[in-house]
């Protein structure tokens, strides 16, 4: 009797004990920082609700920091520019990362060289994207400069100090940036493609043009959204190259929400407007994730079903 | 040496310090020291801190000053978490209200004994002491002075427009300007492209054309005051400056059109007293340029006051309590002011130092000359734009209305008095 006992327990226990490391490995991390998260996230919550200025203080002034931040010019045009910024960023990003990606898939020669060049802006960081692009789009010293250096001095490109266009230059900078990241996926995407499939097309008689249109790009689109929400989450939070880059300027044109928050927090010591306006940027950002989790759950369920 | 200390010894030590006045204990045997924060690290005013550390240890002090550089902003970032951690420096750097607002949050030191000895009271302009004794008590000394409205007139600009003579009032200014554009100067106003930049451009403009409304609007807040003509004729003549300068700057600090401004492709330079030491810094004479105070409408001299000033937060250790003492009496020594002044380019917060000596400039006697007419006819006021008026958080969003006005030419005049109407209602 104990005979069976020990040995229906010994390869549960072994199992326990092999698994361990993994355990450990999987959930102390996890926890630790959905632990942080969490605490700092609810931190900030309950100081967007008091009336904290220079320093964290307890106290309770209902909605009166995010009737402030709302109510202010800052965030109105940070909010403005951050839709603006969001759907062209995106949709531009999207596009440029997609015709990348074509291109290279036309089993070119050179094609790891190339592909490391539109990938390599991505291993640099936005202060220095940045930098380097006010550099180059400051109309005195960059582009527009070189320009009438070569003789077509009618020439004009001052979107950096111009305030309807400056917002476009953060655009481009975020581009140039990571369409390389939207191409390596979408690259990893068209080589996936079941090759039946598209001699299949051929067979019927379709061109190269309706091959990628009618077959291989419908293919593409569960790709398509998690570059979406990737980009999105970055365009929300986007501060260091805004910094670097125009500084929300000229005057405040190019507000974007973390700058405002920074702003508050450590720049006007108004901790607690400053926490209301985390506590929005954080709402927007669930805007974003909230369906994407969902959609995700729906699909999940589906697989399973089928 | 090891340290150590029976619990007998610290009661005894504790009991004798509870005896004793704060300062004469201070200045007991043991060696003082100074923790210090500053936003001082580089040009002029690295090297006038560094200057006063010297001294701080020749007195026999041990100096420890660490800069945080950058804006003082992030200076205050490094106090700020200091203080949350209970570990403040013995004395940091702070001005303006910022002080009266930070003394309510971590406990400082009195110096009423300290500035009773040395008779500073006296000798100080009574609108910066009452910044520096929020409660009533003195806590933090004021260590120099600079006007931010001085005007610095290019020699090559004025040569080109033939004139000889400093502008007295906008409209001689706005004359001075249009022949300078006349006469090839491209830009007759050398600008930079930050928000103080812009800010300054906005209060000299309203206390050169009122000091009372701008003591009315900028510093008490006065919503009559904020809606009054005043204001748009302000907002008027920034429009003129904006329109001289050059556009291309984008964020960049002013720094980078002085040599602009020397060659007389631009013509004047509406700053702070320390553009004296960044000029002589970047190696221009002081004959390439001359120095007078802003343009004022009434004739007398408009002085926008701004003085760097010291805090000294509460600290147990006796050696930083001798050393809070040796500084307290170093930046109130008028030896001390004269060295720190004389490599900053800023003048005395003493009223009674002599200014007539070598090592002196031009510029500075002016300035200094300035302040006394000013204080005379009530005409020395407090500076919105580098926060000596209004608290950070006011201040910032008074800058975002000029900053934007400065930017943005489509906003006329009394729509940006409307906007800062409402900027100050909305923080307040």
């Amino acid at each position: 009797m104990s005979n069976v006992v020990s040995t229906a327990a010994r390869p549960a226990t072994s199992e326990m004990v092999r698994r361990l490391p993994e355990y450990l490995m999987i959930w102390v991390p996890l926890l630790l920082s959905a632990a942080h998260l969490i605490s700092f996230s609810i931190w900030t919550i309950w100081i967007s609700f008091t009336p904290s200025t220079l320093i964290p203080v307890s106290g309770w002034v209902g909605l009166r920091n995010y009737n402030a931040v709302l109510a202010s010019r800052n965030w109105q045009i940070a909010f403005d520019n951050l839709l603006l910024f969001g759907i062209a960023f995106v949709l531009l990003s999207l596009i440029t990362g997609l015709a990348l990606a074509i291109l290279l898939d036309q089993r070119i020669r050179g094609e790891n060289v190339l592909r490391t060049i539109f990938l390599y802006p991505l291993a640099v960081s936005f202060v220095v994207t940045g930098t380097v692009w006010s550099w180059l789009l400051n109309p005195g010293i960059g582009i527009e400069k070189l320009i009438h250096d070569l003789g077509w001095s009618s020439f004009h490109f001052d979107w950096l100090v111009n305030r309807d266009m400056a917002i476009w230059t953060i655009v481009i900078a975020a581009i140039w940036q990571s369409s390389g990241f939207a191409m390596a996926l979408f690259l990893a995407g068209l080589r996936s493609v079941d090759t039946d499939i598209i001699r299949a097309a051929q067979i019927d008689g379709a061109g190269p043009i309706r091959t990628y249109v009618r077959v291989i790009l419908p293919t593409l689109w569960p790709i398509t959204i998690t570059v979406v929400v990737v980009q999105l989450q970055f365009a929300i939070s986007a501060f260091d190259l805004v910094r670097a880059l125009t500084n929300g300027g000229p005057g405040i044109a190019t507000q974007l929400p973390a700058l405002v928050v920074y702003d508050l927090m450590f720049q006007r010591s108004q901790l607690g407007r400053g926490a209301a306006a985390a506590v929005l940027m954080l709402l927007i950002l669930l805007a974003v994730l909230l369906p994407y989790a969902a959609w995700r759950y729906v699909q999940r369920r589906q697989a399973t079903h089928a | 040496m090891p340290i150590t200390t029976t619990r007998r010894r610290l009661l005894a030590g504790s009991a004798a310090a509870l005896a004793l006045p704060a300062f004469a204990r201070a200045q007991g045997a043991v060696k003082p020291r100074l923790t210090a924060i500053s936003q001082w690290s580089a040009g002029s005013d690295g090297a006038a801190i560094t200057a006063l550390g010297k001294k701080f240890e020749e007195k026999g002090g041990v100096w420890q000053h660490s800069p945080v550089p950058g804006f003082t902003t992030e200076m205050m970032n490094k106090l700020r978490a200091q203080i949350i951690a209970g570990d403040p420096p013995a004395c940091s750097q702070l001005k303006g209200p910022e002080i009266a607002a930070w003394s309510k949050i971590a406990p400082t030191v009195d110096l009423d004994a300290v500035v009773a000895a040395a008779g500073y009271e006296k000798v100080v302009a009574p609108d910066l002491a009452k910044l520096h004794k929020p409660g009533g008590k003195w806590i933090a000394l004021p260590l120099q002075i600079y006007s931010t409205n001085m005007l610095f007139l290019s020699k090559r600009a004025m040569d080109k427009a033939k004139a000889d003579k400093p502008p007295v009032t906008w409209a001689d200014f706005n004359d001075l300007a249009e022949k300078m554009k006349a006469a090839g100067v491209t830009f007759p106003v050398a600008n930079g492209g930050t928000r103080a930049d812009d800010g300054q451009k906005f209060e000299a403009s309203l206390a050169g054309i009122s000091p009372t409304a701008y003591r009315a609007a900028a510093m008490n807040l006065d919503k009559k005051a904020l809606e009054g003509p005043e204001m748009k004729a302000a907002f008027v003549q920034m429009r003129k400056i904006t329109n001289w300068m050059d556009p291309n700057v984008g964020a960049q600090p002013y720094a980078i059109n002085l040599k602009r401004f020397v060659d007389g492709d631009m013509g004047m330079l509406i700053m702070g007293g320390w553009a004296q030491g960044v000029l002589k810094n970047a190696g221009f004479k002081l004959d390439d340029f001359v120095i007078a105070p802003g343009p004022s409408d009434n004739g007398n001299p408009v002085f926008l006051l701004n003085a760097d000033a010291f805090i000294f937060w509460q600290r147990k250790e006796p050696d930083l309590q001798a050393g809070q003492a040796l500084m307290a009496q170093l930046v109130m020594d008028p030896a001390i002011q004269t060295m720190y002044s004389q490599i900053t380019g800023s003048i005395p917060v003493r009223t009674d130092v002599d200014l007539s000596g070598e090592g002196w400039s031009d510029g500075q006697r002016r300035t200094a000359a300035a302040l006394k007419d000013a204080v005379a006819n009530n005409q020395a006021v407090l500076s919105l734009a580098h926060n000596m008026a209004q608290e950070n958080g006011l201040t910032a969003a008074m800058i975002d209305v000029f900053t934007e006005y400065a930017k943005n030419k489509t906003i006329k005049p009394e729509e940006a008095v409307t906007r800062l109407a409402e900027a100050v209602e909305g923080s307040r």
